[in-house]
């Protein structure tokens, strides 16, 4: 009699052992969350077929990947990276003159562009912590740099100076990234938000990512117990720096045009970069999907239905939300979430026992 | 030698365009001190990077412009009235959302003030639109002569301006009580409050006359500069340069730095187009970064 009983329960847990090797994690359920939501994303376009609210799912989705790159970079090693457009700006340019000038096609370019703004990033390091610039200084570094960058671009006539460039959208072609229907745009974001989410994941639960942590948390103490924080700040930079990259590159293949003023806006940046992770909780696993999902369809909600157009409201919106996460929210909606999830983790386990 | 030659040619100035350059860094240079004052004042009582500092400067702007357009005031009659509104809505600024935050990581103190400058911005845009305004006053393009000098009016007028405002701030935060207040909470928090210090008003009054500051350099801009809602951007950039110049926290810094990067840009405006000038001060600011990143008057702490 006893020993069925042991063999029941026994088998029972074996049964409802993945179910509840997730669901007692909080990171994996993090990641279900993640990957729910871009379900939802992915099966969008069964029920959406007007162009204009595909477009605001694939610029979300856009705005999920490029939100975990700077999630790395801010929410997980600390640094204050403030203009992290930059990155973005330097993927697009070299996927557009990869294309226009040497016919190279995108899906080579935007890798190609991942990697010249991991450059940057390792030049932004170089630059930075090997002089121990740390905190104010940082940020006040990385907008300066992209006012710079900003006022060179405008002058550089290879990359097209104030007029920018744009590619001439001619025959849809899969070689060339360019479709005449919005759904193949929307499963490339996709594809590359779930390798973006997986990244973040695997590198939250490395050594590395541990050590991005401490550092986020306290860099000197980090320093004194051996982690090399130059090493680490650095590789964040780059890895951040080149999924802001590839996103660049995307981003440039979708809108077929960019400018200078465009590209290197403090305002854009908010938009593009920081809205995402911040409304979802900087630092967290599903921050930038959970915020992702709010972020880019609520301004367009508000701009579109409420003020008839007006593009002035859209950084009202962005001002407000970024005021009211850090006086309310400041674990973002993922604190939410976790709050909820702990509560019925509770009356689970306390029911079991 | 020719390659010599070719530079001496390319530095070569004559004197009076060489003095001439000097004077018109001078007069730009006295307009980012008073802004970088503002910012400077703020970060070295309250360590917080005033990320919204151009969004001031902008309100200024406009506020000079409607006091001219609905209530016919001159500009410069109309400074009071912008120093005084920006006070009222920096400390208003500071009470309910900056104080909030003063204690938390530094990342959320800059994400609650870009929030700031988003939001004013937009509003701005909403209610003047995004369309470029200009005011137009007799003396607007009227120029002195001194020897082989030429002096703008209207910029003559903001440096002298300048130079009282940030002469007579000084003086207050020397020789008063509450200067005195001021400085003290700069340097040590703890031991102001230990002192009987109101700590909570410092910060108020400080952030509104960091504010004020601005929004005065804002209105003495009026006369001969068009306004959109961005425009306060690159002020509050270069105001970083400068600050990051002259110390971080550093009030004779802070205003020493405006007329150097003043200067600074108005000879790299002359060697390489006026487009540059951003580019040059970035420069600036690296090399201050790799050799001096204490700044010119590194060192001291407090105001």
């Amino acid at each position: 009699m006893k020993t069925t009983t042991n063999s029941q329960t026994k088998g029972k847990s074996q049964g409802g052992s993945l179910w509840q090797s997730i669901f007692m994690d909080w990171d994996r359920v993090q990641l279900v969350i993640s990957f729910a939501l871009l379900a939802l994303l992915a099966l969008s376009p069964l029920v959406v077929k007007s162009p204009y609210y595909m477009s605001i799912i694939i610029l979300t989705t856009l705005y999920i990947f490029t939100g975990i790159s700077w999630n790395i970079i801010a929410g997980f090693s600390g640094q204050l990276l403030i203009a992290h457009i930059s990155f973005l700006a330097f993927g697009a340019y070299t996927t557009f003159v990869l294309y226009i000038t040497y016919g190279i096609t995108p899906w080579v370019g935007i890798f190609v562009g991942g990697v010249v703004a991991a450059l940057l990033g390792l030049g932004m390091a170089f630059v930075t912590l090997r002089y121990g610039l740390k905190m104010d200084y940082f940020a006040l570094f990385s907008i300066a740099l992209m006012v710079a960058l900003k006022a060179l671009f405008l002058k550089w006539k290879f990359v097209g100076s104030t007029i920018g460039l744009t590619i001439s959208l001619g025959e849809p072609g899969f070689s060339k990234m360019i479709f005449d229907t919005k759904e193949p745009y929307l499963y490339i974001a996709l594809g590359l938000t779930v390798i973006g989410i997986m990244v973040q994941y695997r590198l939250y639960h490395s050594k590395m990512g541990k050590y991005f942590l401490a550092i986020r948390e306290d860099e000197d103490a980090a320093a004194a117990l051996g982690v090399n924080t130059s090493l680490y700040n650095t590789l964040a930079l780059v890895i951040g720096g080149a999924m802001a990259g590839v996103g660049g590159g995307f981003y440039a293949m979708y809108v077929t045009h960019i400018e200078p003023p465009q590209v290197f806006d403090l305002g854009f940046n908010v938009e593009i970069m920081m809205a995402a992770p911040i409304i979802g909780g900087l630092g967290s696993l599903a921050g930038p999907v959970l915020g992702g999902v709010v972020n880019k369809p609520f301004a367009e909600f508000v701009r579109g239905f409420v003020a008839g157009g007006n593009p002035a409201v859209l950084p009202i919106v962005y001002g407000l939300f970024l005021i009211s996460v850090i006086l309310f929210l400041p674990r973002g909606l993922t604190g939410v979430v976790h709050d909820l999830y702990l509560k019925v983790r509770r009356r689970y386990t306390s029911n079991k026992a | 030698m020719n390659f010599i030659m070719s530079i001496i040619d390319f530095f070569y100035m004559p004197l009076e365009i060489f003095s001439q350059t000097i004077v018109n860094g001078l007069l730009t240079g006295s307009i980012y001190s008073l802004v970088a004052i503002g910012l400077t004042l703020i970060y070295g009582v309250m360590i917080i990077l005033n990320f919204a500092h151009g969004e001031f400067l902008m309100l200024g702007m406009y506020i000079s412009f409607f006091s001219f357009t609905l209530l016919g005031l001159d500009p410069y009659l109309a400074l009071p009235i912008s120093a005084i509104l920006i006070f009222a809505l920096g400390a208003l600024i500071q009470n309910v959302l900056v104080s909030q935050v003063l204690d938390s990581h530094p990342l959320n103190q800059i994400i609650l003030l870009l929030g700031v400058s988003m939001l004013l911005i937009g509003l701005a845009q909403f209610f003047w639109t995004a369309e470029p305004k200009a005011i137009h006053v007799s003396y607007e393009t009227e120029v002195f002569k001194l020897g082989i000098l030429r002096f703008s009016i209207p910029r003559t007028v903001a440096f002298f301006s300048a130079m009282i405002i940030s002469f007579s701030l000084f003086l207050f935060l020397q020789y008063t009580k509450t200067g005195a207040a001021i400085r003290a909470v700069s340097q040590s928090r703890a031991g102001a409050v230990l002192m009987g210090i109101n700590v909570k008003y410092i910060y108020m009054l400080t952030f509104g006359l960091g504010t004020a500051v601005t929004a005065v350099a804002g209105a003495l801009l009026t006369p001969n500069y068009r306004m959109i809602p961005t425009v306060g951007a690159p002020y509050a950039v270069t105001a970083f340069v400068v600050v990051v110049l002259g110390t971080m926290g550093n009030f004779i810094g802070a205003f020493i730095g405006g007329l150097i990067i003043g200067l600074v840009e108005a000879f790299a405006g002359f060697y390489f187009g006026g487009d540059v000038k951003i580019v040059a001060s970035m420069f600036v600011f690296i090399l201050i970064l790799l050799f001096k990143p204490a700044g010119l008057f590194g060192g001291k702490t407090g105001i």
